[in-house]
């Protein structure tokens, strides 16, 4: 029986620890990802301490993690006292109150504080950012306090009552005989609370990811928008040491607290240990710190004489001067010292969007998708263009003009561009089956095949298949879809989207479609790979542009911005770090000629004509086109 | 004795509706040791935090040294606690415990050195100032509670059954040992427990409560010889209580016999209550004995037997250091100054019958557990 005990207790601690150590492990790996461990590297944690920004991030959730784990645990200890004060009846009903919003869904959590926010914010106050880092810190707070409660509230349950009396009776008012003596007695669940209330901080995404606004963004928020490219290595190094710093701070405090208690039963007169005092002295110190670091922040926060320029976009899609890239932002910055570049991330279309529409942010660039900016035009969301503003769209090649979504040019500036076709691998796909679409439906690929895991990019690929218009809003077209995906569900491996790097580049797979940049980047981690555009079907051709929202403050700073990108070296020097097509011919000198000449990156013109762009699809369309993809997945 | 310090004037508590106290009036003379004895629920240490400041009374006034002290909170009172279960301080060591009082009163360094050193001289702990709360005894702990009420000089010390946690022999040990403090120091204690033997022992006066009600004060002594009503005859030592009727004065008649009695004042035929102790009743043969009965049950009890006797189906208890094995037939002798006499009272036919003698011998309300509130 004891031994079984023992394997199980080594089992549970395996299940527990074994995720972490694969982080550990991938954070001192050579190789670039998981799948593929080479060699043992610091290198990881050279780059993590070069990126400013990520470091940033990791400093905005730390701060915003001890301040209100900082307040929470006071508010929430005076709380619990006034709580335990109450009559059983009453007390108990109140517990049960406070323990409500712990187990609310952290999504109804946060979207009713988003909404109180900008309520409050934008109809009571009037102010335009209604959502900021004091919002996030009040939302913090929110949710720690009842896990202080939750631990304080035991500790005086369990206190003899007779020790407050005790205190008053020898002279001490109430406030003193708390400090000198209830504190004492409930300080370990205090500091539970407190510890609880700063993990909980600290990871919070969903909360968070609701009442922020995009001038203090924590790194749960910032990572989760990381849908562009893979996660770099170097947040595995950053992981690994928040993971290190968690553990030994655990570590200490039980060890600290086992000392004590040894050294108490020996040392004369002094109730507070050595260990204690220096814990106590360096805790003292973290709190100060966490708030000088807040006050500085908003202390240059607040600084208004210059303009501060909200950017919004996707994650990771922009050169951030990592891998010796131009740093972009920063670049434009000390080109235009008077704007101050804020920017913030999102990993979708449909969640920028609901953002936006949300209100009670400030944003004034965008880059949204072809489709997207075609329904933000419909609904008003969007400013027209200063053009005399941005000199540098004349360098915006024809073909990427009088589009679809924008067929009047009003709106938006082409960012970048790309294609969707098939990735295939040589090794097993014969070149004489790669004929068009119908690849994806070969039995003789059973298992080996992959397909879009969203609705609208597989449904353009049936759309192309059969013929049919990609925007269509007939209902039977899009039937006759359905079941030509159906169809395809038999040799299908999965339906991936980010999944699709590591099995391609494994080869666990054969044949995908996807979006021709990643493509790209996947060829060039595996030879074997190759990319096919189905010309002469019809091919996707998506075009993410710059956009300026109705809801901008700063529409000049913006429309500079969007210039400073058009400039062709620039757009060279970002598009080449981001890994898509540059829409500017005139980039192409500054690009690697290798890379411009790559038919994958940059098909030509008679190419090009052939591909076609999405555009808005109207509501119950495209909630029709997402319940038959359902159906069809679930088949 | 000596001056009057602190009077409870018609006294009464209420929590929810509940009458705690009912009706409280009760002074206490400076130097004096008083104890408030009662079972569990009696309202005896609902009194004690009253007079300590932690609760406030319904209605009803608490004077000290003359002056109402209703709204007077704790910390600003001379008086001070010790708890029923010590509340000591845990994370301060023995002398800081004892000194808590007197570095809230802000003393300097050496006054505060010496005074605790003084106290640890009193209670006998001199040597351990630096141990840890959790690494003494009951009785040190005990100990350390007691000086560190005292050391701040208070006029009154409340004790709330401070020796209920602690075994047999350390609770006689320290009975004297309270005594003997209370004697050095000279000040008022007020004691509250419900075991009426350490109230006997040390008490000045004696308060036996019942249902939030005073029912006798006086003289351990008197309270012993000369209990009240059928309460505090049962609940003070063991009690034979039977229904009589006083014929005259010092003529009572019960069972079906007149004996005569030491007691006087009593309206002609008026029906009472007879108490006769278990140890005062002589056995004699059957032939010699005012009462003819048999034995039931034998227990020993170490200097005596406690025997059940029935006389014509009324069981009496009766303490005697000679065997009598049961189903023995005996005779009882009662000399007048062996039978007391009482009033009728609300607890009247309550007490006294030991027909169901093990349960009413483990002493029905002797759980040292929680008071009320």
């Amino acid at each position: 029986m004891k031994k079984t005990n023992r394997i199980f207790t080594v089992l549970i601690f395996i299940f527990l620890y074994i995720p972490m150590a694969v982080l550990v492990l991938a954070s001192f790996n050579t190789g670039k990802d998981i799948t593929d461990f080479e060699g043992f590297t610091f290198q990881r944690y050279v780059e993590l301490f070069q990126d400013e920004h990520l470091l940033k991030l990791l400093g905005n959730s730390l701060l915003i993690s001890i301040l209100a784990s900082a307040i929470a645990t006071v508010f929430g200890t005076v709380a619990a006292v006034g709580i335990h004060g109450l009559k059983p009846k009453m007390r108990k009903t109140v517990m049960t109150l406070t323990n409500i919003p712990m187990t609310n869904p952290d999504i109804v959590t946060g979207v009713s504080l988003s909404l109180l926010f900008v309520f409050v914010g934008t109809k009571m106050l009037g102010q335009r950012d209604s959502l900021t880092f004091w919002t996030l810190l009040i939302a913090h707070i929110t949710f720690n306090l009842p896990y202080v409660i939750l631990n304080v509230m035991p500790k005086l349950n369990q206190m003899d009552v007779s020790l407050t009396d005790a205190a008053m009776d020898l002279g001490c008012t109430p406030v003193p005989a708390f400090f000198r003596v209830t504190l004492h007695e409930i300080l370990p669940g205090i500091v539970t609370g407190a510890i609880m209330a700063f993990t909980m901080s600290l990871d919070d995404f969903v909360i968070s990811y609701f009442v922020s606004g995009l001038d203090f963004v924590t790194l749960p928020v910032e990572i989760y928008s990381y849908t562009k490219k893979p996660i770099q290595p170097r947040v595995y190094a950053m992981f690994t040491l928040l993971f290190a710093l968690i553990f030994v701070l655990m570590l200490t405090m039980n060890l600290l607290q086992l000392r004590s208690d040894k050294n108490k039963t020996e040392r004369r007169g002094k109730t507070i240990t050595k260990g204690q005092r220096y814990f106590r002295r360096l805790a003292a110190l973290v709190c100060l710190l966490a708030l000088l670091a807040g006050t500085g922040y908003l202390a240059f926060g607040t600084r208004q004489e210059i303009i501060t320029l909200n950017i919004y976009n996707w994650g990771q899609y922009i050169a951030d001067g990592s891998d010796g890239s131009m740093e972009i932002v920063k670049a434009f910055e000390e080109k235009y010292p008077h704007i101050k570049v804020n920017y913030s991330t999102y990993d979708s279309n449909e969640i920028m969007y609901s953002k936006l529409s949300n209100g009670g942010i400030t944003v004034d660039l965008i880059i949204p998708s072809d489709y997207m900016i075609a329904r933000m035009i419909q609904e008003d969301m969007l400013l027209p263009l200063d053009f005399d503003n941005i000199p540098n769209y004349q360098y915006i090649d024809e073909s990427f003009k009088n589009t679809a979504y924008d067929p009047e040019n009003k709106y938006s500036v082409p960012y970048t561009w790309g294609t969707v076709g098939i990735l295939y691998n040589t090794k097993y796909v014969d070149e004489a089956d790669v004929t068009g679409w119908e690849l994806l439906w070969n039995e003789k690929y059973a298992g080996k095949i992959l397909m879009f895991g969203n609705s609208r990019d597989a449904f353009g690929i049936a759309q192309y298949l059969l013929g049919y218009d990609v925007n269509t809003t007939d209902r039977a077209e899009l039937d006759a879809c359905a079941e030509k995906l159906k169809e395809q569900k038999p040799v299908l491996q999965q339906y991936v989207m980010d999944e699709i790097f590591a099995t391609m580049e494994n080869e666990e797979a054969w044949i995908a479609p996807y979006y021709a940049g990643d493509c790209l980047v996947m060829m060039e981690n595996n030879e074997n790979l190759a990319f096919y555009l189905p010309e002469e079907q019809g091919f996707n051709l998506f075009i993410d542009a710059m956009c300026i929202p109705s809801c901008a403050q700063e529409k000049e700073a913006a429309e500079l911005f969007i210039n400073f990108l058009c400039d062709p070296e620039i757009s060279a020097a970002n598009m080449d770090w981001v890994g898509y097509a540059t829409p500017i011919s005139e980039a192409k000198q500054y690009l690697d000629p290798e890379t411009v000449s790559d038919p994958v990156a940059y098909p030509g013109d008679e190419t090009l004509v052939n591909g076609t762009n999405f555009t808005y699809l109207p509501e119950d369309i495209s909630r029709y086109m997402e319940s038959l993809f359902m159906e069809v997945r679930n088949d | 004795m000596s001056k009057e310090l602190i009077r409870l004037r018609d006294l009464t508590m209420e929590f929810d509706g509940e009458r705690i106290l009912d009706g409280i009036n009760l002074y206490f003379n400076d130097h004096e040791f008083l104890t408030l004895l009662g079972p569990s629920g009696c309202g005896k240490t609902t009194t004690l935090r009253i007079i300590g400041g932690f609760l406030k009374p319904t209605s009803g006034t608490v004077t000290f040294d003359g002056k109402v002290i209703n709204d007077v909170p704790p910390y600003k009172r001379q008086i001070n606690t010790v708890f029923q279960r010590y509340a000591l301080f845990p994370h301060l060591d023995v002398y800081d415990n004892i000194a808590f009082g007197l570095k809230v009163a802000k003393l300097s360094k050496d006054e505060i050195d010496r005074r605790v050193n003084e106290m640890l001289e009193i209670v006998s702990l001199k040597g351990y100032e630096n141990r840890r709360i959790d690494n003494l005894s009951g009785g040190q702990q005990q100990r350390v509670a007691i000086a560190r009420a005292l050391v701040n000089r208070p006029k009154v010390l409340l004790l709330d059954e401070p020796l209920a946690a602690l075994d047999l022999r350390l609770r006689k040990d320290m009975q004297n040992e309270l005594k003997r403090i209370q004697q050095a120091m000279g000040i008022t204690f007020i004691y509250v427990t419900h075991d009426q033997e350490e109230a006997l022992s040390m008490s000045d006066t004696v308060v036996v409560m019942d249902k939030g009600r005073i029912q006798q004060i006086g003289r351990p002594e008197d309270i012993y010889n000369e209990p009240k009503n059928a309460f505090v005859a049962d609940f003070i030592g063991e009690s034979n209580i039977l229904d009589g009727v006083m014929l005259a004065d010092y003529k009572v008649r019960f069972f079906g016999r007149t004996f005569e009695c030491v007691d006087s004042g009593f309206a002609p035929n008026e029906p009472v209550d007879v108490v006769i102790r278990p140890e005062d009743i002589d056995i004699v043969p059957p032939s010699e004995g005012h009462l003819v009965g048999t034995v039931t049950s034998v227990t020993f009890k170490g200097l005596n037997y406690d025997i059940i006797v029935e006389f014509k189906g009324f069981k009496w208890l009766i303490q005697t250091t000679d065997f009598h094995a049961a189903g023995s037939t005996i005779g009882i002798r009662l000399n007048p100054e062996d039978i007391h006499i009482m009033h009728k009272s609300d607890y009247s036919g309550m007490f006294g019958d030991y027909s169901s003698y093990s349960a009413e011998y483990d002493e029905l309300t002797e759980d040292a557990g929680d008071e009320e509130e």
